[in-house]
C-alpha cells in the first residue's frame, strides 16, 4: 500500500493534515525552488514534532559560491535524524561521500528522472530512493518499478513545474517596459493560462492544470506525492481527506499520452 | 601558454568539413539520441567518414548521446555506443549517467553535456570520480565560478563561447512536452521559449511594447578570449549544430584568429572590434557575455520575438579554380549580379572585387544569378581553393 507524501506551504498546514499523510515534503529556504514557501531548519524540527517521515526538499542548481552554505546545512540537517534529503544538483551526493553523511538521499532530477538504469545508477551511489519525473507514461513508472529496489516517489496531485530559469523574467520584463505588477502573475496562450513566479532564486512556470491522477492504479509505488504549492491550504486539506474523491477535475497529465520527439 | 581546443557544431559532414577547414580543432556532432532529434543526424557511417576526415587532419570529433533516456532506450543505446567505440570516435558527449555506465564498458572517452547543468567543483569532483574526462559547464557559471572550478578540479573544463541560449536551467524546461507534446530532454524542443505570451497580474494584462517572451539574447565571449585562455580553459564551444556553412565558417574563423592572435603574442594583442562586427552580421539576434559577467538582468532578454532577420549576405560557395583561365567555379547562394562588390574569404585568405564577368554553366555571359544552386563561372582577380566563400561586402 502506498505512503501518502504531501509537499506543504505552512506549519499550520501541516498540523491540519497530519492525520492524511505519512510523509512531509519540506522545501528548504534559500536551497529550493518552484515553491512559493519554504522552511527554515528550525521550523523543519518543529514539523519532526508532528511524528511523521520528513525528507528535506534541496532541489535547486547549486551554483559554485553556494557550496559553504550547502555544506553548513547538510550538516546541520545530519543531526536532525530525517528520512531523507531530495536532491537535485550532484553537489549533494558528492558531499554526503566527502562528509561520510548518513541521512538517506531522493534522487530528483525533476524532468530526468526518466528511467530504471538511472534510477539504479543512483541507488547504487547511495540515494534508495527516486523521484520520478512527472512526464512518464504509467507504463513507464511500473516498468521502472519493477527493476529497481529503490523506493519511488510519484505525483498525484498539484501544480507541475514546466520550466526553472536563473534568470528573473517577469522582472526584466517589467522593467523593460516600466510596468508595475502587485499580485499574483500568470502568462496566457490561446486559452490557456499558466501560473508564473518570479522570487529571489529565479523563475518557475508551472502546469496549466492541477495533476489530479488520484484515481490511477498505483498500488505498488512507495509514496504518493500530494503539493500544496499555488492550493490554498483548506482546499489542499480537503483533498486529503478523502482523495479519490476530491473536488478538482481529474488530471492523468503524461501517464496516458506517451511524449514524441521525433516529427519526421 | 596553453593553446585551448576551439570546438565548432556540426550538423552534417559538409559542416563538419568547413568547421575543421576554416579552423576547429574539433567538432561536435549528433547521431541517435542526441538533443536535435529533428536535425538531418550523422549515420554510422557518416560519423566514421567524419571521424576519418577529422583523424587525418590530426582534428577531433565528439558525439553527443545527451538524451534523458526512458526505458526503451536503455537497451538500444548499449549498441550504439559499442559501434561508436568501433568506429574511433574521440569523446561521447553525454548527460545521463545511465549512459555513463553502459560508456565505461567501451574505451570512449566521456565528456560530461552542458545539459547536466554542472555548476560548482563539488559535481565535476563527483563526475571525475565516475570517469568523466572533460565537464561542459552549464552556461549559468559565472567568471568567478570558472576560476574557481578550474583551480579545483584536476579535469578538463569546456566553456560555450559564442551562440543560442536555453532560457532556463539546462534539462529544467519541459514547455514542450506541456505545449506540444514532444519531449525537449529528448531532442523534441520546439522552442516555446521563444514563443509570445500575454503577461498577467490576475486579470489585469501587463502590456508591454512588445510582448511577453522567455527568449533571450545569444552569447558572445569574442571580446573575453584572453581571460579564457589566461583562467587556463581547455576547450572554448560554439554553439549551433543547426546552424549554415557560411555561419560556422565566419564564426570559427573569427575565434581561430582571436585565439591564435592572443596565444601568438599576448603582450601586443589588441582586440580588434572588427570582429564583433562580423559575428554581429552572421547572426540574427543581439549577442551579450550573458553569465559570465554575472549579468542576468533586463538587458540578456530578447523581445522581438521570431522576427529574426534572414541574412542574405552569403552569395555562394566556390566549387573550383582554373589557374589558366582565373575562372572560379561558384554554386550560387544568394542573389548577386555584376556590379556587385563581393569578398571572397577562406580559411587562410580574405579579399574584395567587384564583380565584372560572370558566365553560366556552358560559359555565356550573365548578368545576373538568381537561381537558388547555381553554378556560375566567375573571373576573379586572385586565386581561390575549394570551399572558399563568397559574401557582400
Amino acid at each position: 500500500m502506498s505512503k501518502i507524501a504531501a509537499i506543504i506551504n505552512s506549519l499550520n498546514e501541516a498540523k491540519n493534515i497530519k492525520n492524511y499523510i505519512d510523509a512531509y515534503l519540506v522545501p528548504l529556504k534559500n536551497l529550493s525552488i518552484n515553491y512559493i514557501n519554504t522552511f527554515t531548519i528550525e521550523e523543519i524540527k518543529n514539523i519532526q514534532k508532528l511524528n511523521r517521515e520528513v525528507f528535506v526538499i534541496i532541489n535547486k542548481n547549486i551554483h559554485n559560491n553556494e557550496l559553504t552554505t550547502l555544506e553548513k546545512t547538510l550538516k546541520e540537517i545530519e543531526k536532525l535524524n530525517i528520512n531523507g534529503i531530495i536532491f537535485y544538483d550532484i553537489s549533494i551526493p558528492s558531499l554526503k561521500q566527502k562528509l561520510n553523511l548518513k541521512t538517506d538521499l531522493v534522487w530528483n532530477q525533476e524532468h530526468l528522472a526518466t528511467n530504471f538504469g538511472t534510477v539504479n545508477y543512483w541507488y547504487n551511489k547511495g540515494a534508495k530512493y527516486a523521484y520520478l519525473s512527472s512526464e512518464l507514461t504509467k507504463r513507464e513508472i511500473e516498468e521502472i518499478k519493477n527493476n529497481t529496489k529503490a523506493k519511488l516517489f510519484v505525483n498525484i496531485f498539484g501544480y507541475i513545474p514546466m520550466f526553472t530559469s536563473r534568470r528573473h523574467l517577469v522582472k526584466n520584463y517589467l522593467e523593460t517596459f516600466n510596468l508595475e505588477s502587485k499580485h499574483q502573475n500568470t502568462i496566457r496562450k490561446e486559452d490557456k493560462t499558466y501560473p508564473i513566479i518570479d522570487k529571489t532564486l529565479g523563475t518557475t512556470v508551472y502546469s496549466n492544470y492541477i495533476l489530479n491522477a488520484v484515481n490511477v492504479d498505483f498500488k505498488d509505488i512507495d509514496y504518493l506525492v500530494f503539493n500544496s504549492n499555488l492550493i490554498e491550504e483548506k482546499d489542499f486539506e480537503e483533498v486529503l481527506k478523502n482523495y479519490k474523491e476530491n473536488k478538482f477535475p481529474k488530471e492523468t497529465g503524461f501517464l496516458y499520452k506517451e511524449t514524441i520527439y521525433k516529427v519526421k | 601558454m596553453k593553446k585551448p581546443e576551439l570546438l565548432a557544431p556540426a550538423g552534417d559532414l559538409e559542416r563538419l568539413k568547413i568547421a575543421l577547414l576554416y579552423g576547429a580543432d574539433a567538432v561536435y556532432i549528433g547521431g541517435a539520441f542526441n538533443l536535435r532529434a529533428n536535425a538531418d543526424n550523422f549515420k554510422l557511417v557518416e560519423i566514421e567518414e567524419g571521424v576519418n576526415y577529422a583523424h587525418k587532419l590530426n582534428k577531433k570529433v565528439y558525439v553527443t548521446v545527451n538524451i534523458a533516456m526512458h526505458n526503451k532506450e536503455l537497451e538500444k543505446i548499449k549498441d550504439y555506443l559499442i559501434k561508436l567505440d568501433k568506429i574511433g570516435v574521440d569523446a561521447i558527449i553525454v548527460s545521463d549517467p545511465a549512459i555513463i555506465e553502459l560508456a565505461r564498458k567501451t574505451n570512449l572517452e566521456i565528456h560530461l553535456s552542458t545539459q547536466a547543468s554542472t555548476l560548482n567543483k563539488e559535481a565535476v569532483e563527483f563526475w571525475k570520480k565516475e570517469g568523466v574526462t572533460r565537464i561542459v559547464l552549464a552556461r549559468e557559471c559565472s567568471k568567478e565560478d570558472i576560476i574557481d572550478i578550474k583551480k579545483n578540479a584536476n579535469i578538463e573544463l569546456e566553456v560555450f563561447i559564442h551562440g543560442a541560449m536555453c532560457a532556463s536551467y539546462s534539462g529544467r524546461c519541459v514547455l514542450s512536452n506541456f505545449l506540444t507534446n514532444r519531449d525537449s530532454n529528448r531532442g523534441g524542443c520546439s522552442q516555446i521559449c521563444r514563443w509570445d505570451f500575454d503577461l498577467y497580474d490576475n486579470d489585469k494584462h501587463l502590456k508591454g511594447e512588445k510582448p511577453f517572451t522567455f527568449c533571450t539574447k545569444d552569447l558572445s565571449m569574442a571580446s573575453h578570449i584572453p581571460e579564457l585562455i589566461d583562467m587556463n580553459i581547455d576547450s572554448l564551444k560554439i554553439e549551433g549544430r543547426m546552424r549554415s556553412i557560411y555561419y560556422i565558417a565566419t564564426v570559427v574563423k573569427v575565434y581561430r584568429t582571436l585565439i591564435d592572435d592572443y596565444c601568438h603574442n599576448k603582450e601586443k594583442y589588441e582586440y580588434n572590434l572588427k570582429y564583433e562586427g562580423i559575428l554581429r552580421r552572421v547572426a540574427n539576434r543581439d549577442s551579450i557575455t550573458q553569465f559570465f559577467d554575472g549579468n542576468f538582468g533586463k538587458d540578456v532578454q530578447y523581445y522581438n520575438g521570431r522576427m529574426e532577420i534572414t541574412n542574405q549576405d552569403f552569395l555562394g560557395l566556390i566549387l573550383g579554380y582554373d589557374e589558366n583561365t582565373k575562372l572560379a567555379k561558384l554554386q550560387q547562394r544568394n542573389y548577386f549580379k555584376k556590379g556587385d562588390k563581393v569578398e571572397i574569404f577562406g580559411p587562410d585568405k580574405e579579399f574584395s572585387f567587384t564583380v565584372e564577368n560572370i558566365y553560366d554553366e556552358d560559359k555565356n555571359p550573365i548578368e545576373v544569378v538568381r537561381h537558388p544552386k547555381q553554378i556560375v563561372y566567375l573571373k576573379l582577380p586572385q586565386k581561390v581553393s575549394v570551399n572558399d566563400m563568397m559574401k557582400i561586402c
